[in-house]
């Protein structure tokens, strides 16, 4: 047991942040809020000679074949730089195929991936934002070698800069709850869909997006057919978990601006950061930020460890958005009026800080399926052993 | 990064529960928790069965884990000390050194004190009561009054402190005591240890709130009984001195930081979450169900989280040390998370549970032997006690980030 950082991973994270201090400025971060794909291409392409996109992509395909933390940790840097590039929908999204496609699907399509040729992304949600196996009502009907998918998805990550989408569609009509659900690669430029991009927060890109008989070959399922809710799951905690990563980055960075501004601003005579009440805000930021990061790395080394990690997962996307929100809120506040000038750059991490924590799972989501891990099952639980759901779940 | 513990140290952890299976019953219990005791004329030191049982515990090589072999302990390290005191703490048993003087003895004491005190203190047969707080210093503890006057080989001591708690059975004293009333007021101070049976040494009971009924075993500061202990007159050899004289301030926290780092801060902290889980789990009121509450659900799992929270922050401040590092502020916001964490889940439960909450040991409908009601007189000291949770903050806010001192406290700092 020793959760610090080793000597690779301190090496992953100064290595990504001084590459993000140089090649991610805060105006590029701003030209995308208003660009039509809204990613910087010259930045992937950079990222994926460093490696970004295949670290943990099978040694096969290009990739490094690392584990999940060192991707988280490269997250929490692209979170802390704001960084615009796909690289969260790209890893939900690649890495189901990495861990649960066919070897054709792998060849034929990780290789780009690896490359930065292409950006991928995945379509969960539809009119129901919940995470769960019934709000997915979109419908796949067999046809020859084809499925016909028709249906709205919603809330799609950089669907404006995706080449391939995975999309989760049911292929057995009526059915309900995890049983009938599928997982296809859809080509994101296929002949019936339609997107429009919505007006977030976070100024970024989440499309609503219209399927009206999209014909996807039946060589792009992943996993079985009709099976595709353990994949699904899967991918989503890494999902969350990754998206936690990014979020304690971004927090991290936001606080650590309060702090300094609390250092040099001053008012009635000394700087703000001498009033206690102004040092104990800090002290809790602080702490939330180092709660949120803890619990999200024991998530993503879980699920490394291929051990049960949903309640880590939980746990991590519940605190995190709860807390996060609450430290950055207060690091706005500590930065008084400036803080919410467009022109001040602080806005640009509180806004996207706030959005994560509404993506992915709602604190209640999350903090039901922990309830039902903790109580649903007999015996006795104790903090920090595993739990007597572990046997069953 | 590496969240698991060795086959090794799992297999450790397997022998200490097996042993605490076997040696140890409720019963046994309530001798052991001497602190809890409300027994005025007690005799000093362990009764026989706590006696006994600490025995069994230092032959299986558990007791003074960190401590060398020279002065009575293993040689062994902090991470093998952790899981032990962690079994032992979650079953009520303390074997920890935090909080005996044994860390400030060990940085601070002559070698004639280390061989004297550290075996005894190890095998429990020497035991401190601490002498820190006065009626006029608590947080601010500099500006405490207890003074020590040299006269020839001795110091003569006559003052008054506040709160110490095991005075009433513990064999020796740990006394803050100012040297130097013209010095600045950090810089007057020594520290002295002597047996509590030197003459002109009064110990008077100053009961708590958890008092009639007594606690059950498990809660959160469940002492019944404290103490306010006079010194009129005391004379005691230069050689009771604990390092420098007038160096007392440093001298104390020194062991202070190492005092804080262990499994007991946390465990007592967060075993009212797993209480209040394993009873949902099977327990219902007529028709009422509270494990099916959607509210209650809710809470739970968000408690469940921040215990997560206060056990991560103690594996960080234990990786820190086996690492031979340093604190800069989390040792402190462990003892934010901990004690804050322990009252917010401690005053979940008693919204969950409405007027059983209230019961106490001994009551009839008492639910788990009244734990839930003692919790609420207990969980808030824990931030309170041993550093209070906004003096920690001060902490995190200074040491951890760098924050500026007030222009109005240059005196009166926070340390």
């Amino acid at each position: 047991m020793d959760i610090l950082l080793n000597d690779d991973e301190n090496l992953i994270v100064d290595s990504a942040r001084e590459f993000l201090t140089n090649e991610c400025p805060t105006k590029l971060v701003r030209a995308m809020e208003v660009d039509a794909v809204g990613y910087s291409k010259e930045l992937w392409a950079k990222v994926a000679e460093l490696g970004w996109q295949g670290m943990c992509m099978p040694e096969k395909v290009g990739g490094s074949n690392m584990s999940l933390v060192f991707l988280g940790l490269v997250m929490r840097e692209v979170g802390r730089a704001i960084a615009p590039i796909p690289l969260h929908s790209t890893a939900v999204a690649t890495l189901a195929v990495a861990r649960d496609g066919t070897e054709q699907q792998q060849e034929k399509y990780l290789p780009d991936v690896v490359a930065g040729k292409s950006v991928w992304t995945w379509a969960f949600t539809e009119k129901d934002p919940r995470f769960l196996p019934d709000a997915v009502q979109m419908s796949a009907k067999a046809d020859g070698d084809n499925f016909v998918l028709d249906g709205t998805k919603l809330f799609v990550d950089n669907f404006p800069a995706a080449d391939y989408c995975l999309v989760v569609a049911r292929t057995t009509a009526g059915s309900k709850g995890e049983k009938g659900l599928s997982l296809f690669i859809v080509d994101a430029k296929s002949a019936g869909i339609s997107h429009t991009v919505l007006i977030t927060l976070a100024k970024d890109k989440q499309s609503e997006v219209v399927f009206k008989g999209v014909k996807v070959p039946k060589a792009n399922v992943i996993g079985a057919v009709g099976g595709g809710w353990p994949i699904v799951e899967r991918m989503l905690d890494r999902g969350t978990a990754l998206l936690c990563a990014q979020m304690v980055g971004a927090a991290r960075k936001d606080i650590e601006m309060a702090i300094e501004y609390a250092k040099f601003r001053t008012a009635f005579g000394q700087p703000i950061g001498a009033f206690q009440s102004v040092q104990h805000n800090c002290a809790d930021m602080q702490m939330w930020v180092d709660g949120g990061e803890m619990l999200t790395f024991e998530a993503l080394w879980k699920i490394d460890q291929g051990l049960p990690a949903k309640m880590e997962v939980s746990q991590a996307k519940s605190f995190c958005n709860e807390k996060c929100e609450a430290a950055v809120r207060q690091s706005q506040s500590i930065h008084g009026g400036i803080g919410f000038m467009m022109e001040f750059d602080l806005q640009l991490w509180f806004r996207r800080v706030s959005a994560w924590t509404m993506r992915m799972g709602t604190a209640y989501e999350h903090r039901a399926r922990i309830a039902h891990l903790l109580i649903d099952y007999p015996g006795e639980v104790t903090l920090g052993r595993p739990l007597p759901a572990a046997a069953t779940a | 990064m590496d969240f698991a513990y060795t086959a090794e140290q799992e297999k450790l952890r397997e022998e200490v529960r097996g042993f605490i299976k076997q040696n140890v019953t409720p019963e046994l219990l309530h001798e052991t928790d001497a602190e809890a005791s409300t027994t005025p004329d007690r005799p000093r030191g362990m009764s026989p069965k706590a006696a006994a049982l600490y025995k069994k515990i230092y032959d299986r090589g558990w007791l003074g884990i960190t401590y060398p072999k020279k002065y009575g302990g293993q040689g062994g390290d902090r991470l093998t000390q952790y899981i032990v005191e962690e079994e032992f703490t979650r079953a009520g048993i303390n074997i920890s050194l935090g909080g005996s003087g044994a860390p400030a003895i060990m940085a601070a004491g002559t070698e004639e004190q280390k061989l004297h005190y550290i075996p005894g203190l190890i095998k429990r047969e020497i035991t401190f009561a601490l002498g820190f707080t006065e009626p006029h210093a608590g947080a601010d503890l500099a500006n405490l009054r207890c003074s020590a006057v040299k006269d020839g080989d001795d110091y003569v001591i006559n003052g008054q402190k506040m709160y110490t708690s095991a005075a009433h059975f513990a064999t020796h004293i740990y006394l803050m005591a100012r040297t130097d009333r013209n010095a600045p007021k950090h810089e007057g101070i020594s520290i002295f240890l002597f047996p509590m049976d030197t003459p002109g040494i009064t110990v008077r009971p100053l009961w708590t709130i958890q008092n009639n009924p007594t606690a059950p075993v498990g809660t959160t500061y469940g002492n019944g009984r404290t103490n306010e202990t006079f010194f009129d007159g005391v004379r005691i050899h230069k050689s009771c001195l604990l390092g420098e004289e007038n160096k007392g301030w440093r001298v104390g926290s020194m062991g202070l930081n190492l005092d804080r780092v262990g499994a007991s801060r946390y465990l007592i902290s967060v075993r009212r979450d797993e209480d209040i889980v394993n009873f949902v789990k099977s327990n219902t009121f007529d028709g009422f169900e509270p494990g099916k509450s959607p509210a209650i659900r809710d809470k739970i799992a968000e408690m469940w989280i921040e215990a997560q929270v206060c056990r991560l922050m103690t594996m960080r401040s234990m990786s820190i040390v086996e690492r031979g590092g340093k604190f800069t502020y989390e040792g402190s916001a462990e003892k934010v998370w901990a004690p804050e964490h322990g009252v917010r889940v401690t005053e979940s439960i008693t919204q969950m549970l409405g007027p059983y909450a209230t019961l106490l040991r001994t009551s009839k409908h008492a639910l788990m032997d009244g734990v839930f009601g003692h919790n609420v007189m207990g969980s808030f000291q824990s931030g309170i006690n041993h550093g209070s949770v906004q003096v920690m903050r001060d902490q995190v806010a200074k040491r951890g980030l760098e924050l500026p001192s007030s222009r109005r406290s240059k005196t009166g700092e926070a340390k």
